[in-house]
């Protein structure tokens, strides 16, 4: 099996992430055809029957997100999603690093279809690299009167500013991310109002993943029809795929929307190591439920993964072989949505700081199978009831964990309570006798 | 933008068909249903909802999952289960959320038995928790501030303090700190948080998180009762309920909302300026000086005392009244003082006399704005008053209405406000050039009385600001139609001539009119640009300074001009509320306790002296005994150096106060005990015109008798033959007495206040129609330092007597531009002496960005350094020094 390189077809090309590069590559074309040849209306038809969706985790198909905004004078706003924090997911970090000027042509027409003229790169804090390189390609595209006022020598204006997030999960959230944007606490906002109506400083917005926005000159310049060609269903063109975990050839893969997941996992990233098989794969990022073996037979698109009960997502898949036990790889999946949660809403700051004292519990000998259920309930409690999705994005694969291995929860709770009761003996078993013995103090 | 008209919509919950106000939340909506939706973090007066707090859960047919119904809108037709096992089963399980890591130490929180918490606990819980886990912990109790104590542990981080700082009182200081199970509320320093209105979080707080350290402890809910009565205060007048343990100890003040008034907020001053109610150090029984001492003594001592020496002084008598004084007070005084001594003296105001055709005209009830219409008004002029000092609750009004509705927001002051940050518009002009500055605002927005020719040659313009060392002679008295007393009249001609008996307004372009308030004329411009751009409802604010001084009559005039020009009078949400010097001015005015008015602003039988003069004829002996009512001249008015030598050269003071201030200490003869807010039981007029009770929740402490009595019993003693058995009796006549106020009774005026404007008797105001003719001009600014003083919010005798407000008492600060410090040789913390006329004011400067230069602004109330020593109610212009 192979790949299919679009937004990667230069990728490794020395140079690439300058405009001098980019521009021989044919690159801004794209942009100029937006910007001259068609009209927004035109663009906007185009990303619509190209059928792209999103790329950041929610699926939603882009052309229809910008055709949301409203039409007016008022300031309008496009927001670029790269604080790129979902675990397992490093796709984003590629296309900035190696091709940043993708990504501006990219805000450029993704900025017509919303006419837009001010951008903003919410780039996650720790990629600082990727911040640095982004910045100087907004610099050159800023000296080359391609952002900025008057744009290719046009009379529309955008503003593109690259802005560092600082370290938090959760403003990946759309509207933690706007709410830190302006400078306030990344929480997340009530909808509605929805960005396309009240977004950043309370004006329409369009949101849209790093991904996402670099598919868009390829629409523009070959037609949203040649587009729509890749991919089944639904699920339209390719899709950047980070694989880690058990595999071999872990890294990022280009492949067309459809292609069976065993392709993508032991064709393309050679699957666990000898004589190892897959226990699980979150097919996503770490907020989509697990699914089995049996699963990897499936195509990759969105509505496959959904009907099996997980979801697309950002299109990271973490494969789990069968060395690697649960109930550690909940813990530690439960305590990086307690260290994200916001603490805005109740049921995910209570319940993922509950979750993660449970599995503690459990991890260490003093669960007993009746917690099991406890621990289901409180996933069940915090699905659906929670302001954002942060919440469902733990409860949902600890469910999936507890659903497909609770044979294995119980065993290792088991075998964590013999191990303790073994320490206890050996460290005086007797003396806790006597004590008992002796009676209350 | 006037107030939305609302249509109704149907919609169904839990089986009942209700019905409610389209755009109305669910939550609220449910109400009339009489389903009860419990939720913590949605609270109505916060505004926006933020849906965190997840309790209020509801299943609404057609959409998959739970909705929160805090953040719902009803629409026609929706169907709403709020009973379903899939909603109780949410509930529940946000209940349970809600305990994992809350303390449950009710037996020992202040909350208990009062808490929401515990309540849906019960209500919606499931009662019992699967939670075994050790609990979170983090030190506590703290202090948030002096005020406010914190337990992070009990704390369900609902949002509502914190949404309070940032959007309702605007601070920004509360913020969530941390995340996840570990976020808490603070500061973002962690210094403490102060601020006017920092008390409402302890009200708001859900669960006994932020308690008032001044309540902490002291009582459990069912050992309390609540009273409600109106805060006397300041003239915001706010609605409260006093908190009372066995009927005779205040132990806290609840906010008791009323939209009409206070949308349910309180100022830290009225929430906890309730302990100076029991302080050791307040007067509760009658005085009287004895071998040169204040000593007590017995009521029948004390009353045939004050009787003896009123009788004996007749119409050597004079009066004046402040503070919380009452309708039912203002109007026996003005009884006793007409028709029991013959004395027509009585002022209740600072500033100077008001001219009676202006006093009329400033009551029509079609120049007068509603609280509520600030609301929904297009735009909201706030002239020469700082609301957060002078009526702090109006000042959220604003801030609410700029937030909400896009009310633009327009501030004309002297000294820097508060309201600058919101406003759309800001003009700072030089202290007492509030006329000009009134006049520049008028011509710029086309009022033809800006530039008109004057009518007639036979009527000069009057007064003018006084050249420095001429107001020891007396301030110039203002007046439009020349009824100034004599002497001063002389003055006023001198004043004329030297500044050229200036044109009408109509000979200066605004440019000039500006330049002579020292203000910036593009600011002006800027100022019309938005009044224009809001072209509908205008609702003015403005300071009773206005009014105040040798030009107060032209200033107010000049505020009727931009009023007509704004055209305030021909629409139904716009017009004018003046923001009293004190509580109950308005009240005061409209039961005849002004010189030259009685009640129902009926002009007096004989014109007395206003209390600028009442301080020159009691120096030099043509008045003899003084009344006071709650105030004390030597603290509350201008020409401090005049009152002392007044009060020096008054034979006798009688007093009513609650605390001796160190004038009455030494000047009063006989004391009488002052009630409590607490303790009285009597009529208020807000400053909006509306009749409001105060209701006595305890009983008088020590000797303290209800000072209507005691007025009564003087009016007796001097003739009166007319018992007066109950307080009601007192209102029954004033209302009589006052024209349009005839046939309010207590009853109608109930729990919400009354609005006499609103009533039918309304017409009974003594007619008068606005001025139309030319503006005078304005004086020339004069050169050097111009002094400015400004009250603080803290100023007065309950900051300095609640022990929890000591620490906010105002102390005196020189406020200067940067760049006259710098010309100065000062720096900020630098002593200095503000000097005029050979009075001196000792502060530390503070500098100021927003101030003009040119202009020094002080603190006027404070006990100490009181500004009081350098005013006069002139433009004056001070040396700054430094010691």
């Amino acid at each position: 099996m192979t790949e299919t390189k679009l937004l990667t077809e230069n990728i490794h090309e020395p140079g690439l992430n300058t405009i001098a590069v980019y521009e021989r590559r044919g690159g801004y074309r794209s942009a100029r055809k937006a910007l001259f040849d068609m009209s927004q209306d035109e663009v906007l038809e185009e990303l619509k029957a190209s059928g792209l969706r999103g790329r950041g985790g929610a699926g939603f198909a882009m052309g229809m997100k910008a055709g949301f905004i409203p039409k007016g004078t008022m300031d309008k706003y496009l927001c670029c999603n790269a604080d790129e924090s979902e675990p397992g997911t490093f796709k984003d970090r590629l296309l900035m690093q190696k091709n940043p000027h993708l990504l501006i042509e990219g805000i450029i027409i993704g900025a017509i279809a919303a006419d837009a003229n001010k951008a903003f790169i919410f780039i996650r804090g720790e990629y600082e690299l990727q911040a640095k390189i982004l910045a100087a390609a907004v610099i050159e595209a800023l000296e080359k009167g391609y952002v900025g006022k008057g744009i290719f020598g046009s009379d529309t204006n955008l503003d593109l500013v690259v802005h560092r997030g600082q370290g938090a999960y959760i403003c990946g959230e759309e509207m933690a991310l706007l709410d830190g944007l302006e400078g306030k606490r990344g929480n997340p906002r009530l909808k509605p109002p929805f960005p396309a109506s009240q977004g950043l400083y309370q004006g329409p917005t369009l949101i849209n993943n790093v991904e996402t926005l670099c598919n868009t000159p390829f629409i523009i310049e070959k037609g949203a029809e040649w587009f729509a060609s890749m991919g089944i269903d639904k699920s339209t063109g390719t899709k950047m795929v980070s694989v880690s975990g058990n595999v071999q050839r872990p890294g990022n893969y280009e492949v067309e929307l459809g292609i069976k997941a065993r392709d993508i996992v032991f064709g393309l990233a050679g699957g666990p190591a000898e004589g190892r098989t897959v226990k699980c794969w979150f097919p996503g990022g770490s907020s989509a439920p697990v699914l089995l073996d049996e699963h990897l037979d499936l195509p990759y698109t969105f509505e496959a993964m959904k009907e099996a009960g997980s979801m697309l997502g950002s299109g990271a898949i973490i494969v789990v072989d069968d060395t690697l036990p649960i109930v550690p790889l909940a813990l530690r999946l439960a305590e990086f949505y307690r260290h994200e949660s916001c603490g805005k809403c109740v049921p995910c700051r209570e319940g993922t700081n509950w979750t993660v004292k449970m599995l503690e519990r459990m991890d260490e000998g003093e669960g007993t199978p009746m917690d099991l259920d406890i621990l289901a309930g409180v996933q069940q409690n915090i699905i659906g009831n929670c302001l954002c999705v942060l919440g469902d994005s733990m409860a949902m694969p600890i469910g999936a964990m507890i659903k497909h291995f609770r044979e294995e929860f119980v065993q290792h709770m088991e075998a964590a309570r013999d191990k303790r009761n073994l320490t206890q003996e050996a460290y005086g078993a007797g003396e806790l006798a006597a004590a008992a013995e002796a009676g209350p103090v | 933008m006037a107030r939305p008209k609302v249509e109704n919509v149907t919609f169904e919950i839990d089986g009942i068909e209700v019905t409610a106000p389209e755009g109305a939340l669910l939550v609220e909506a449910a109400k009339n249903g009489d389903v009860e939706i419990p939720y913590f973090c949605y609270e109505r007066k916060l505004g926006k909802p933020v849906g965190a707090c997840r309790m209020c859960l509801v299943e609404i047919e057609g959409s998959p999952k739970l909705e929160t119904s805090c953040s719902t809108l009803v629409k026609d037709g929706m169907v709403v289960t709020t009973t379903s096992d899939r909603v109780k089963e949410a509930q529940a399980a946000i209940v349970e959320f809600l305990l994992v890591n809350h303390p449950l130490d009710c037996p020992v929180c202040d909350k208990g038995g009062e808490c929401p918490l515990q309540d849906i606990s019960y209500g919606w819980g499931s009662g019992k928790s699967r939670f075994i886990e050790p609990k979170r912990h983090f030190r506590k109790p703290l202090e948030l501030s002096p005020l406010v104590a914190i337990d992070r542990e009990r704390c369900i981080l609902c949002y509502r303090c914190v949404r309070f700082s940032q959007e309702i009182s605007e601070d920004y200081q509360l913020v969530f700190l941390d995340r996840a199970d570990h976020t808490y509320v603070g500061t973002h320093d962690g210094r403490p948080y102060v601020g006017p209105f920092s008390g409402n979080i302890i009200e708001l707080c859900p669960v006994g998180a932020l308690t008032s350290t001044a309540y902490r402890f002291r009582a459990r809910p069912w050992e309390v009762e609540g009273s409600g009565s109106v805060c006397s205060l300041c003239p915001s007048q706010c609605n409260v309920d006093f908190t009372v343990r066995d009927d005779e100890k205040v132990l806290r003040v609840l906010a008791r909302e009323n939209p009409e008034v206070d949308d349910g907020w309180l100022c830290d001053k009225g929430r906890f300026g309730y302990q100076a109610f029991h302080s050791p150090e307040r007067v509760t029984a009658p005085l009287v000086r004895e071998d040169g001492e204040l000593r007590e003594a017995s009521w029948d001592r004390a009353l045939s005392e004050a009787a003896s020496l009123l009788q004996g002084a007749g119409a050597k008598t004079a009066a004046l009244a402040g503070g919380a004084t009452s309708n039912e007070e203002g109007y026996l005084l003005q009884h006793l003082l007409r028709h029991g001594l013959g004395s027509p003296h009585i002022d209740s105001r600072a500033g100077g006399e008001l001219d009676a055709a202006q006093t009329r005209v400033l009551a029509r009830p079609d120049l007068t704005a509603r609280v509520g219409d600030i609301d929904h008004a297009g735009a909201v002029l706030v002239v020469e008053t700082d609301p957060v000092d002078d009526a702090p609750i109006l000042e959220l009004r604003v801030r609410k209405a700029a937030r909400r509705n896009g009310t633009k927001v327009v501030t004309l002051t002297s000294r820097p406000s508060r309201l600058d940050p919101v406003a759309a518009a800001t003009v700072h002009f030089a202290p007492g050039a509030v006329e000009a500055a009134l006049a520049a605002l008028a011509a710029e927005l086309g009022s033809p009385r800006a530039f008109e020719e004057p009518a007639s040659e036979s009527e000069p313009p009057e007064g003018g600001a006084p050249e420095d060392g001429a107001p020891e002679d007396g301030a110039p008295e203002g007046g439009l139609a020349g009824r100034a007393l004599d002497a001063v009249a002389t003055v006023a001609e001198k004043v004329g001539e030297a500044f050229g008996a200036g044109p009408p307004a109509g000979g200066l372009d605004p440019s000039a009119l500006a330049h002579r308030a020292g203000a910036d004329p593009e600011a002006i411009r800027a100022a019309v640009a938005v009044l224009g751009d809001a072209a509908d409802d205008v609702v003015v604010l403005w300071g009773e300074r206005v009014s105040h001084g040798a030009r107060g009559a032209q200033a107010v005039d000049a505020l009727l001009a931009v009023a007509g020009a704004l055209g305030v009078a021909e629409r139904e949400e716009s017009g004018l509320i003046e923001i009293p010097a004190e509580t109950n001015s308005r009240g005061l005015r409209e039961v005849g306790v002004l010189p030259g008015l009685g009640p129902g602003l009926q002009d007096a039988p004989e014109r007395g002296m206003g209390a600028p003069e009442i301080a020159r004829a009691l120096e030099d002996g043509d008045l003899t005994t003084l009344l006071l009512l709650h105030v004390d001249p030597l603290e509350a008015h201008p020409e401090r150096p005049v009152w002392a030598r007044a009060l020096a050269g008054a034979n006798d003071v009688i007093a009513f106060t609650d605390f001796l201030s160190p004038g009455l200490d030494e000047h009063a003869t006989v004391v009488f005990p002052a009630e409590t807010n607490a303790e009285k039981e009597g009529t208020l007029t807000h400053p909006d015109g509306r009749l409001q009770r105060a209701r006595q929740a305890v009983g008088h402490a020590g000797e303290v008798h209800p000072e209507w009595r005691v007025l009564a019993d003087l009016c007796t003693r001097a003739g009166e033959s007319h018992k007066l058995l109950s307080v009601g009796m007192v209102t029954a006549r004033l209302t009589d007495a006052v024209g349009f106020y005839n046939g309010i009774t207590l009853d109608e005026i109930g729990g919400r206040g009354v609005r006499w404007q609103d009533r039918a008797a309304a017409g009974s105001l003594p007619a008068a129609e606005p001025p139309t003719g030319p503006l005078e001009a304005p004086p020339e600014l004069p050169d050097g330092l111009r002094l400015g003083t400004a009250p603080s919010l803290w100023s007065g005798s309950v900051t300095r007597h609640a022990p929890a407000l000591r620490f906010l008492a105002p102390i005196q600060r020189a406020e200067l531009a940067p760049s006259d410090a710098e010309r100065l040789g000062l720096s900020s913390g630098d002593e200095v002496e503000v000097s005029v006329g050979g009075e001196r004011v000792r502060a530390p400067v503070a500098l100021r960005q927003a101030v003009r230069p040119g202009n020094v602004y002080l603190v006027s109330g404070t006990q100490e350094e009181n500004a009081t020593a350098l005013t006069n109610g002139a433009p004056r212009t001070v040396e700054v020094t430094k010691v």
